[in-house]
């Protein structure tokens, strides 16, 4: 796992793929992609690496966002500071939260973060209208000033800001896969009994992990919030909730590039089949069934298996199948 | 006889699990570079004594001292990083980890990086690090457990039937490694395989139904002895 040399190629080629595929595909897609990206892979280390199953991601993708518009909304118009105050609340919401939530295990957790999802949706529908506009939502894209650097009020610029962002993120994220702390949190999810007794606080890795990967999520919402200007309770709707979940579990759980796989696939299908159908869910729900009763590794594994495999008839190799 | 010097001292120590009783007013006690070993039938309360001294099992009444310091109450991985550390029975390891990850686990909580004395004791080790453990043998789990647990230069290691299923050569081997070990730590050891528990141990603790019934010593310990308390 220490193999650090060469550790940033993957992440150069991937972020750089994506570059390029601005070239074929719809700047708005790309921009999708990107975003919900960073917002799986939080999910994606939890599920993975320290086995919990969240379906409460969204309410975390609030706070960040919902932190970013409070200050593009009221207060400011620079979208770093935004950002810089989006990651910052979803940190400190992240550890108030896991103080409590860690303490429990498998389907509890996912349960619980289902509840928080479901008040905070409240909270930012009903409770708190006052500030929130409620259903309407907060809408401040003409608030955002022109920044230096990357001006993200531009899509194009914003594209480009978060291929640099989601390369920074995926290099912490395979750091934290390649350090002990990476091995201490599979070693949690592998047997939590046997941790303690080499002298291992489970709730302190456990809380480290989640405060991780939930800022990082928060994160992801501060950035829709910059890219759409917009935000509204919407976002943590019970119909979102399993969202990063499935992207997840579709693109392989606990692999780097399951969240970039499993989000080109979620999103792709989403929008092909929202051409034909206008419940285009229906559509979408068949074929993830369907991918992921034949299919284990998910998509990214499924990709990785035949790569190999082409990689070995083409060198001659012989191989196991 | 207690002494303030011993590395452990247990006293008057009761532990349940659920509503039944299963060790009674256990009183033992580990001189420094002792090997002690506690025998018993299934289901005599032997892996109980190890979980409660290594804190996975809340005592009812009782006290576990190390080096003066009361572990009774401590949690798990507070007691491991005081130098008490646990070598369970079911050998099962990180088995996603590789042995080096593993090690590395080991090294992490202990602070301590040398892995010599592991690659000393075990050196077939060395050959499997890139190896996910999930893939190695009984015996290899074994001393990969074995070697994690040393990292850190524990002052007390409590060992839980580590010769169950393995073959008479790892058992050998692990003989001479509990010799050595004891050079630096003292062991208590959970067995059924009487010829090692009379190799190598000074005193033996026969358990009975969750009660010390006999503590053996010197010409005592004999297989022939020991077997009346299986």
């Amino acid at each position: 796992m220490l193999n650090s040399l060469h550790w940033w190629r993957g992440i150069l080629i991937t972020f750089t793929a994506l570059w390029l595929a601005k070239f074929v595909l719809p700047l708005p897609f790309m921009n999708e992609v990107l975003v919900f990206s960073i917002y799986t892979i939080g999910c994606n280390f939890l599920l993975g690496r320290v086995g919990f199953i969240s379906f409460g991601q969204p309410a975390y993708l609030a706070v960040g966002a919902y932190a970013t518009a409070f200050y593009l909304f009221y207060f400011g118009t620079n979208p770093y500071i935004g950002l810089l105050i989006g990651l910052v609340a979803g940190l400190v919401f992240a550890f108030i939260v896991g103080l409590l939530f860690v303490r429990l295990r498998s389907d509890y957790f996912a349960l619980v973060n289902l509840a928080l999802s479901v008040i905070v949706f409240y909270m930012l529908q009903k409770v708190l209208a006052d500030i929130t506009k409620g259903d309407n939502g907060l809408w401040f894209l003409t608030n955002i000033d022109a920044t230096p650097v990357f001006n993200l009020t531009k899509p194009s610029e914003f594209f480009l800001f978060c291929i640099f962002v989601g390369a920074a993120v995926w290099a912490l994220y395979k750091y934290l896969d390649d350090t002990v702390f990476g091995a201490c949190c599979l070693a949690t999810k592998i047997n939590e009994t046997k941790l303690e007794f080499i002298g291992y606080d489970n709730f302190k890795i456990r809380l480290t992990a989640f405060v991780i990967a939930n800022t990082t999520t928060a994160f992801a919402g501060s950035l829709y919030a910059i890219y759409l200007g917009f935000v509204s309770p919407e976002m943590t709707g019970h119909s979102r909730t399993a969202d990063p979940v499935v992207v997840t579990i579709l693109g392989g759980v606990g692999s780097l590039w399951g969240p970039i796989v499993g989000t080109l696939a979620y999103t792709g299908l989403r929008d092909v089949a929202s051409k034909f159908i206008g419940n285009w869910e229906l559509i979408v729900g068949f074929i993830l069934v369907f991918i992921m009763m034949t299919n284990s590794v998910g998509l990214y594994g499924t990709l990785e298996n035949w790569s190999k495999s082409l990689w070995r008839r083409v060198s001659g190799q012989k191989g196991t199948a | 006889m207690l002494d303030t010097q011993d590395h452990l001292i247990v006293s008057n120590l009761n532990v349940s699990r659920g509503e039944a009783r299963v060790l009674f007013d256990i009183q033992l006690h580990l001189a420094p570079n002792e090997i002690v070993a506690c025998v018993g039938r299934n289901g005599a309360g032997k892996s109980t004594l190890l979980k409660s001294i290594s804190g996975f099992l809340p005592a009812d009444s009782g006290e576990v001292k190390s080096h003066g310091q009361v572990l009774t109450g401590l949690r798990p991985y507070e007691i491991a990083r005081l130098g008490v550390k646990y070598v369970p029975q079911d050998k099962r390891v990180f088995s996603d980890l590789t042995v080096r990850e593993n090690l590395e686990l080991g090294s992490y909580a202990s602070g301590d990086y040398n892995w010599d004395p592991v690659i000393t004791y075990f050196p077939k080790l060395q050959i499997l690090m890139d190896r996910k453990a999930g893939h190695l043998s009984g015996g290899e789990r074994q001393m990969l457990m074995i070697g994690r647990a040393i990292l850190g230069q524990p002052k007390v290691l409590l060992i839980d039937e580590p010769t169950e299923g393995l073959a008479p050569s790892i058992v050998t081997h692990l003989k001479y490694v509990f010799t050595e070990l004891s050079k630096s730590a003292s062991v208590l050891i959970v067995e059924q395989n009487l010829p090692l528990v009379c190799a190598i141990s000074k005193r033996v603790y026969a358990l009975k139904e969750g009660r010390f019934v006999a503590e053996l010593k010197d010409d005592q310990i004999r297989t022939d002895v020991c077997e009346h308390y299986l």
